[in-house]
């Protein structure tokens, strides 16, 4: 074996053996923070197969997006939800550990069946490596314009609930409770330092 | 970094037949009776380790450069005594963190609490695979180049939070959460500065980002053509280092260290190494985006005609390496000195500012110079990289 | 829409103004860079201290007539003044005296009232110690008196600022003898001999 099939396939088994400890981790772990880490773990190391397999533009927008934007996102959200809830102990929860079980094992079959019968091509097609970007670029401006303008559309509108939600003064009523929202919380324009000054903004004072 | 097949060999050989490290390393390996292949797995090491070398040189340079130029602003004298002009202070502080007894707090989560300043330390030390320092002088041409930067450095904030996270210190926590809030916000329109540039030159790879501003010497370096980017950039990345005005998640006045605050001995210089090998990569990178990277203000070619020398022959090729690599690492130096000179310029912002500043004025900014951009590209092609 | 125009104008005028700004700043922090710099390398040169500078107390224990009016003009009764009465002379006789430097403001107040003059105020400012109760100094360490910058061989002494001749901003180099700015005290205290002599052979 050349020296750079050894070490691919190295990497790869390191790879899987972190995505798969890593995914069990964060299912399985009691601690939601050590979970999150080990998320963003697992989509590092989804990163390195995707770059095995050449596929470097994947690979960096997986890092970027995933880890970078979402995973943190989802730290962010647990580190600043402090809320103590002590946790009820739930009832039956053997039996429901076992429904679950019962169904990503079922999942598990289906996905195993779906890999054993799907007829793929080997060895696959050759990997167009740098080219990529291109195509990736032409399918998204052609035949997936709209899938992709309807998703940003649906992160827009994700984000402006997301304002909604977390400026719930700008409205004159509270959207959750239904209740009158307390104006008083509303940021006001702060009176300019220095009233010589003809702009709005109290900042940057004129070097006179 | 995975070699991925088929591996690109680092200082790989030029199509014209230009200056070819690897192949006469290798060739001397074999020369000694080593087969190619053990030639082969002994050089691809090299590149990394002299480019490690160098981040750490460049680390020690410019701790060095920030004690005197500070030290010159405020008119006191700076590090004196230890090696001529205190150029070996920066040794010296990283012995003494090096012997110093690494404190791990009773109540920390101490697998986090490790894990934390490595992971901020990684992603940088990784980014300088794709600095170039000359035409072929870097370890790894990848297609994806700088959007490789960008995505490595988004990882950095998971490791400011981990450590934040689990020193299990308040002011730790809001100082973890205040650099990841920093570094997401000024990630984006830093992003959109780049693309701008990338549009200019049609390839992400730093190696043709350079050479595509290399036709005409100084004047057609990109800052001429992307004015507004290159301050936008510049003012992200000082941003993305957490340097002064930006430096509030270490502001010593309200959270003590920000998320350093319980690390002492080598995870503390692990941070340290972090913020200054990600300053000086910072400033290779302003210099490799819009200040023409290896080339020399004349262009090399020119003085080549100039000085009846054939553009082939060794000597030239040796000078020009050679040129192109102290040029590049002066430019990034001038932009440490400006970024140093602004710390002792500009006072603090505060962090609602700090995000006003990014959401509010970065951004639109930055949108807006990459529509001109792309109008300018479409109106002149000539000049805008049609 | 002329609203929006306006606040777009005032929005770039003011973003052009900070730029101004902070370039200016820029500016004079560039400049600060090819001044000399005015360093004093303190354990190897020293600042000669000012004929009025109030450092470390001195005590004279044979002066002493323990009166404690130290103890009495000091903000915190600070001086420790410890005597018996002795029968046959009638007189007090001081058997020890002490001063807490951890603890004293140097305000002068117990040198200025001291009836014998026994106390003064020396040059020493190095009171640095490992342990605050090394500062209460008694009676012996009182009595001791400090190097003198210009005395120590070790120390390369420099004069202050205010005790530089003309114009001199650096005190290294300036040459022993040059005279300082201004007049000195004896001149001003002449000066002020002959005016008041002036004025009263005046009819
Ligand atoms: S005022 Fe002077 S003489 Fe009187 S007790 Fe104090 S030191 Fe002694
Ligand atoms: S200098 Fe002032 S504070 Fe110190 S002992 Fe004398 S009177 Fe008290």
């Amino acid at each position: 074996m050349s020296l750079a099939l050894s070490t691919q396939l190295i990497c790869f088994l390191l790879l899987s053996g972190a995505l798969l400890l890593g995914a069990l981790g964060v299912v399985l772990l009691p601690n939601v923070v050590y979970s999150a880490f080990l998320l963003g773990g697992v989509l590092l190391s989804m990163a390195g197969l995707y770059l095995l397999l050449n596929a470097s533009f994947v690979a960096a927008a997986q890092v970027l997006v995933y880890v970078g934007a979402v995973n943190v996102l989802i730290l962010f959200a647990i580190m600043l939800v402090n809320k103590r809830q002590p946790m009820r102990p739930m009832r039956v929860l053997l039996l429901r550990r076992l429904l679950s079980v019962a169904v990503c094992l079922g999942l598990l079959a289906l996905l195993v069946q779906v890999a054993l019968t799907t007829p793929w091509a080997l060895p696959g097609p050759p990997s167009i490596g740098e080219a990529a970007l291109t195509r990736i670029g032409e399918h998204f401006f052609t035949d997936y314009l709209l899938p992709f303008e309807v998703a940003s559309v649906l992160l827009l509108m994700a984000m402006i609930g997301a304002i909604v939600l977390a400026r719930r003064d700008v409205l004159a009523r509270d959207v959750v409770t239904g209740e009158p929202a307390d104006q008083a919380l509303l940021e006001r324009q702060r009176p300019p330092f220095l009233p010589s000054q003809g702009g709005s903004s109290p900042s940057a004072p004129s070097p006179r | 970094m995975i070699p991925t097949a088929p591996p690109r060999l680092p200082f790989a050989t030029l199509p014209g037949g230009n200056l070819d490290l690897a192949g006469g390393f290798q060739a001397v390996l074999q020369g000694w009776g080593l087969s190619p292949g053990l030639a082969h797995a002994l050089w691809l090491p090299l590149p990394m380790v002299l480019v490690l070398v160098a981040a750490v040189v460049g680390v020690l340079a410019s701790v060095w450069m920030e004690r005197k130029v500070s030290a010159a602003v405020q008119q006191r004298i700076g590090p004196e005594y230890a090696g001529p002009l205190g150029i070996l202070q920066p040794l010296a502080d990283g012995l003494k963190l090096l012997v110093k007894e690494d404190v791990i707090p009773a109540r920390a989560d101490s697998l986090l609490f490790t894990l934390g300043p490595v992971l901020v330390l990684v992603p940088v030390i990784l980014s300088w695979l794709i600095v170039p320092f000359g035409q072929n002088l870097l370890i790894s041409n990848v297609g994806v180049g700088i959007f490789l930067w960008i995505a490595l450095s988004s990882i950095q904030p998971i490791g400011l939070l981990m450590s934040g996270y689990s020193s299990n210190n308040k002011y730790a926590l809001l100082g973890g959460l205040r650099a990841a809030a920093q570094s997401i916000s000024y990630e984006v329109p830093l992003a959109l500065a780049v693309l701008a540039v990338v549009m200019l030159s049609n390839s992400l790879s730093t190696v043709e980002i350079v050479q595509q501003q290399n036709s005409a010497g100084l004047l057609s370096w990109n800052i001429w053509r992307q004015p507004v980017g290159f301050l936008v950039f510049w003012i992200c990345v000082i941003a993305e280092c957490e340097r002064a005005p930006f430096d509030l998640p270490e502001a010593e006045e309200e959270l003590v260290a920000g998320y350093q605050t319980e690390y002492t001995g080598m995870k503390f210089a692990l941070f340290y190494l972090g913020s200054y090998i990600n300053l000086v990569l910072s400033g290779l990178l302003v210099a490799v985006l819009y200040l023409g990277g290896w080339g020399f203000p004349l262009p090399v070619e020119w003085l080549a005609t100039v000085l009846h020398q054939p553009l082939s022959s060794p000597l030239v090729q040796v000078v020009t390496a050679s040129v192109g690599i102290v040029t590049t690492v002066l430019k990034a130096f001038l932009l440490v000195f400006f970024a140093i000179l602004l710390r002792w310029t500009t006072p603090r912002v505060r962090i609602d500012q700090l995000l006003d500043f990014g959401w509010k004025f970065l951004l639109p900014i930055a949108l807006v110079n990459l529509l001109l951009t792309a109008a300018l590209k479409l109106v002149f092609p000539t000049i805008f990289g049609g | 829409m002329f609203g929006f125009l306006k606040q777009v104008g005032d929005y770039s005028r003011e973003a052009a103004a900070a730029a101004r700004g902070i370039t200016q700043g820029l500016a004079v922090t560039f400049d600060h860079m090819r001044r000399r710099p005015v360093t004093v390398q303190y354990p190897y040169e020293k600042l000669i201290p000012s004929e009025r500078y109030r450092g470390r107390i001195h005590f004279e224990f044979d002066k002493c007539i323990a009166c404690e009016v130290c103890v009495r003009v000091c903000p915190i009764n600070l001086p420790v003044v410890d005597w018996v009465m002795n029968k046959e002379t009638r007189k007090k006789q001081l058997k020890n005296y002490s001063i807490d430097f951890g603890v004293c403001i140097f305000c002068g107040n117990c040198v200025e009232y001291c009836p014998t003059n026994c106390l003064s105020m020396t040059e020493e400012y190095e009171l640095a110690a490992f342990d605050r109760h090394s500062l209460n100094f008694d009676n012996v360490a009182l009595g001791r008196l400090p190097t003198s910058v210009t005395m120590d061989p070790a120390v390369q002494p420099l004069r202050e600022l205010a005790y530089l001749p003309k114009g001199a901003v650096d005190p290294h180099g300036v040459p022993d003898q040059e005279r300082r700015a201004g007049q000195l005290p004896q001149e001003a205290a002449a000066a002020n001999t002959a005016a008041n002599t002036k004025e009263d052979s005046r009819p």
